[in-house]
């Protein structure tokens, strides 16, 4: 019978490239940048790595496809190295493929490496991707705020909240995240806005305005995971030791928008990720475990929803929770400490690791100005796609 | 008298009038803002003769299935693809079935429609037009966008042809070359008074007398004019003295084109009585003419289409749509949608036709997949076709996106439900108000899905539209 992923690994090393419009960085500029900081906080050779995942989303403005681009940048001679792509959940799928290597016992130490290079597309916002050549002919080229905020309409229908309250409660995540991310020497955007301006920007996709929405960023982040038994023979001490307590993937199968029951107001692959994710670690009451949380903010509706389907606000209480301080750096769940996505970046396949990156940080108490206090357990959270058909990913890192 | 009648009759009218006003006072500077009287009907960005016509011809079709079905326009998209092909596959008509495209003068639909009722089957018209013309014309001013479509079959009607005569002269009032693509224009004393004298008069006095009835005896007349007063004069010399319905669609929406005689056609229809007589004519390169005994009433689509809209006052707006001023939209409408022509013809017909299918569950889906999304579905399954355009939905989700491109902002789009349960995430239309609320109920128009702008290629799909339109009386 399988027993899950708790503490079968660790995190042994990671690293971070700052995030931003990194005009005179390439790709593979990128990837040297994450890798040389992973490794030698994993403290161990090249050589020891025995297998690796690649996350990169866009290939057609980044690295084209494959795997081959990574062994070439890192020049990782002679092992299995793999590609995955799977939206913005892109990042967190390289970390749990090298996961899961390892705790099948299939390698000791494996590599997991997200990088995205959005600055060269040569316009703002992500670019427009084929569906494919059949859905093409039907499925609306919607952007990716335009996506987004078709909750919006929908969650103010179910809860019966007003626009003007929902505005407030969404200007609130953005403005929290913006004075995170002022404190994130790696962040893209670390400039603290107010209130005011936040409610007044120009409108993206309604009701989301400018300061809704993420920006493209480019970066890469990485992690270097190895088994407990092998990171202390390596000399890690088990204090400083940071464990995947729970790594749990729902993809949508075409419910949420062609069966006709759901309403458009939350997203279910989220629920499920989030409760097989609090089962696996063996988490009973998430507001009270999960010190901090790393959610996809790609817009403010997103990760006002997202708090309700982790269960940790009550559902239409999302807002409200916002504008209490619940999710402020010094609230009862911080969340987006570093700044989220929506100030940190979001070089698509580098976002899952650049979050788990920040958990890590905060649970070896290495955040710095950002640093929490008492973290137990740190949740990661992706949402590639769209609310209607998306995938969700929640994992979940504490101590061994 | 024909062996066919008229069975029915419809008008289809894009959302929006553009208040030629506007155009006077913002070309005043240039003296070629026109008379500025009245307004004319504006096709949105995603809509062609194709999909007006479509629009049309399922009013006019309701459930019958025709034994062939003619398109008629002289701005059809493409050169070599069957549009009547394309308005049977909206239609979800059967593959077997006799097609055919006609344009080349704006006579294409009434020359149609003498054909179709001089014929023993049953047979669908239908006309669309989005005819170019170059800003500063008084053709871009003068025409409108719009369709009508007819059907036709043996037995009772609601109008009986009592006699049809065609005239040919080559009188070039404009002309359209391709090479050109928007219309030259004769000087209009010339056309006026040939058409009168070497079109309409002979072929207007010979179908009176072939019906063996007098000027007098026609209750309504429906005869397009190329200029401004050719039917004051027509009217003189043969003893009309009907009221013409084209100048009152030609003040209201403009000069339809080929599509203005069935238009007119579906409007004197909803007003003629039972045993009145109306006289319609298609005029181009001469005319037909058609005089109708009517026997039944009309559908009243276009008279609320002409009743109907959302007025445009913006002139950079209407030239936009129009195709008469070049925006430069930036990289973000550089998307590379070309289609590929085997999906195409694997999926067209359903595309077209918004045919979804009910699972053996029951449930009803779009598009059809190999597994259900029933979720105690187990493996393939057949379906039962379900047409959704006339299914009634309404909004589960929705924004006005403001980033993605689209050559009229901002892009609406989100999840529609489906009374049957269907649901499919889908761009919104002629939506100018606000942005509809959940909740709100929408009905499905055939529009332009794509527009591969590399390649000049477009595909065709269905898009979710308020229920109802504002009406023109009360907007003033």
């Amino acid at each position: 019978m399988a027993t899950g992923i708790k503490d079968k690994v660790v995190l042994l090393g990671m690293g971070l490239t700052e995030f931003g419009e990194r005009w005179n960085m390439s790709s593979d500029d990128l990837m040297v940048e994450a890798f040389t900081e992973a490794l030698a906080d994993a403290g161990i050779e090249k050589s020891a790595i025995e297998a690796a995942w690649l996350g990169a989303a866009l290939d057609d403005v980044n690295i084209g496809n494959s795997a081959i681009p990574l062994a070439t940048a890192l020049r990782l001679q002679n092992i299995p190295v793999t590609r995955v792509e799977n939206m913005c959940a892109t990042g967190t799928e390289a970390l749990r493929g090298a996961v899961y290597a390892v705790a099948a016992g299939a390698v000791d130490v494996a590599l997991a490496l997200g990088v995205e290079k959005l600055k060269d597309t040569g316009f703002g916002g992500l670019p427009i991707k084929t569906k494919g050549l059949a859905n093409d002919l039907w499925m609306p080229y919607g952007s990716a705020p335009g996506t987004f905020a078709q909750l919006a309409g929908a969650y103010r229908a179910r809860h019966g909240i007003s626009y003007e309250d929902l505005k407030r409660g969404m200007a609130h995540v953005s403005w929290k995240s913006h004075q995170n991310g002022a404190l994130a020497p790696k962040a893209h955007l670390r400039k603290p806005v107010d209130m005011d301006t936040i409610l007044n920007a120009p409108m993206i996709a309604d009701p989301l305005g400018l300061y809704d929405c993420c920006g493209v960023s480019d970066g890469a982040a990485c992690a270097i995971v190895t088994t407990p038994e092998k990171a202390r023979a390596l000399g890690k001490a088990l204090e400083d030791l940071v464990a995947v307590k729970a790594m749990q993937i729902c993809t949508s199968h075409g419910w949420e928008n062609a069966y006709g029951e759901w309403d458009g107001a939350s997203v279910r692959n989220t629920q499920i990720a989030a409760r097989r994710a609090y089962d696996e670690a063996g988490i009973r009451n998430q507001k009270a475990d999960i010190g901090v949380a790393e959610v996809h903010d790609c817009f403010s509706i997103t990760e006002l929803v997202t708090m309700e389907d982790l269960g940790l606000s009550d559902a239409g209480r999302g807002a409200y929770d916002f504008l209490d301080g619940v999710y402020d750096r010094d609230g009862a769940i911080p969340a987006q400490v570093d700044g989220g996505l929506k100030c940190f970046g979001h070089p698509v396949g580098a976002s899952g690791l650049r979050m788990a990156y920040e958990v890590y940080a905060q649970l070896t108490d290495r955040a710095g100005q950002r640093q929490l206090r008492d973290v137990n357990f740190g949740l990661t959270h992706n949402l590639g796609g769209q609310p209607s058909n998306s995938v969700s990913s929640v994992s979940i890192f504490g101590r061994l | 008298m024909s062996a066919n009648s008229v069975k029915t009759a419809s008008g289809y009218l894009p959302l929006l009038r553009f208040d030629r006003s506007v155009a006077r006072k913002e070309l005043r500077w240039s003296g070629l803002g026109g008379s500025g009287k009245g307004r004319r009907a504006v096709a949105g960005w995603d809509e062609d003769a194709l999909t007006m016509a479509v629009e049309a011809a399922r009013l006019a079709i309701g459930e019958a299935t025709p034994e062939g079905v003619t398109f008629a326009s002289t701005s059809s998209p493409f050169v070599d693809r069957s549009m009547a092909g394309l308005v049977a596959e909206a239609l979800h008509l059967p593959p077997a079935l006799a097609t055919q495209d006609t344009g080349g003068s704006r006579r294409a639909a009434t020359s149609a429609l003498i054909r179709a009722l001089s014929g023993t089957g049953t047979e669908l018209v239908a006309a669309g037009e989005k005819r170019r013309a170059t800003a500063g014309t008084t053709q871009i001013m003068a025409f409108g966008d719009g369709a009508g479509a007819v059907s036709v079959g043996p037995g009772a009607g609601i109008a009986t042809c009592l006699a049809t005569v065609t005239i040919n002269a080559d009188l070039l009032d404009i002309v359209t070359t391709t090479e050109r693509g928007t219309p030259y224009e004769s000087e209009a004393r010339f056309v006026r008074d040939e058409a009168v004298s070497e079109v309409y008069v002979p072929g207007i006095t010979a179908a009176l007398d072939k019906a063996g009835l007098t000027g007098a005896d026609i209750a309504l007349a429906v005869v397009p004019e190329p200029v401004g007063g050719t039917y004051r004069a027509v009217a003189k010399l043969t003893g009309l003295t009907a009221p013409n319905l084209c100048e009152e669609i030609a003040a209201a929406a403009g000069d339809l084109g080929a599509a203005m005689p069935i238009f007119g056609l579906a409007l004197a229809l909803d007003r003629a009585k039972p045993g009145e007589r109306v006289l319609v004519a298609g005029f181009g390169n001469g005319c037909d003419i058609l005089v109708f005994e009517v026997t039944g009433a009309g559908d009243r689509s276009a008279t609320d289409a002409l009743g109907q809209g959302a007025v445009l006052s913006s002139l950079s707006r209407f030239l936009n749509l129009a195709g008469a001023l070049v925006l430069d939209w930036g990289p973000r409408a550089e998307v590379n949608q070309k289609v590929s022509a085997s999906t195409l013809l694997r999926h067209g017909r359903d595309m077209h036709g918004f045919v979804g299918g009910r699972d053996a569950g029951g449930n009803v889906q779009f598009p059809k997949t190999p597994v259900p999304v029933r979720p105690d579905a187990t493996g393939p399954e057949a379906y039962e076709d379900v047409v959704l355009r006339d299914v009634p939905g309404r909004v589960a989700s929705i924004t006005a996106d403001r980033l993605n491109f689209t050559p009229d902002p901002p892009f609406y789009f989100g999840l529609v439900q489906f009374e049957n349960g269907a649901r499919v995430t889908m761009e919104h239309c002629d939506v100018e108000g606000p942005t509809p609320e959940v909740g709100e109920s929408v009905r499905m128009r055939f529009r332009i899905k794509a527009m591969d702008r590399q390649r000049q290629f477009r595909t065709y799909f269905w898009k979710a539209a308020p229920l109802t339109r504002p009406s023109l009386t009360e907007e003033g």
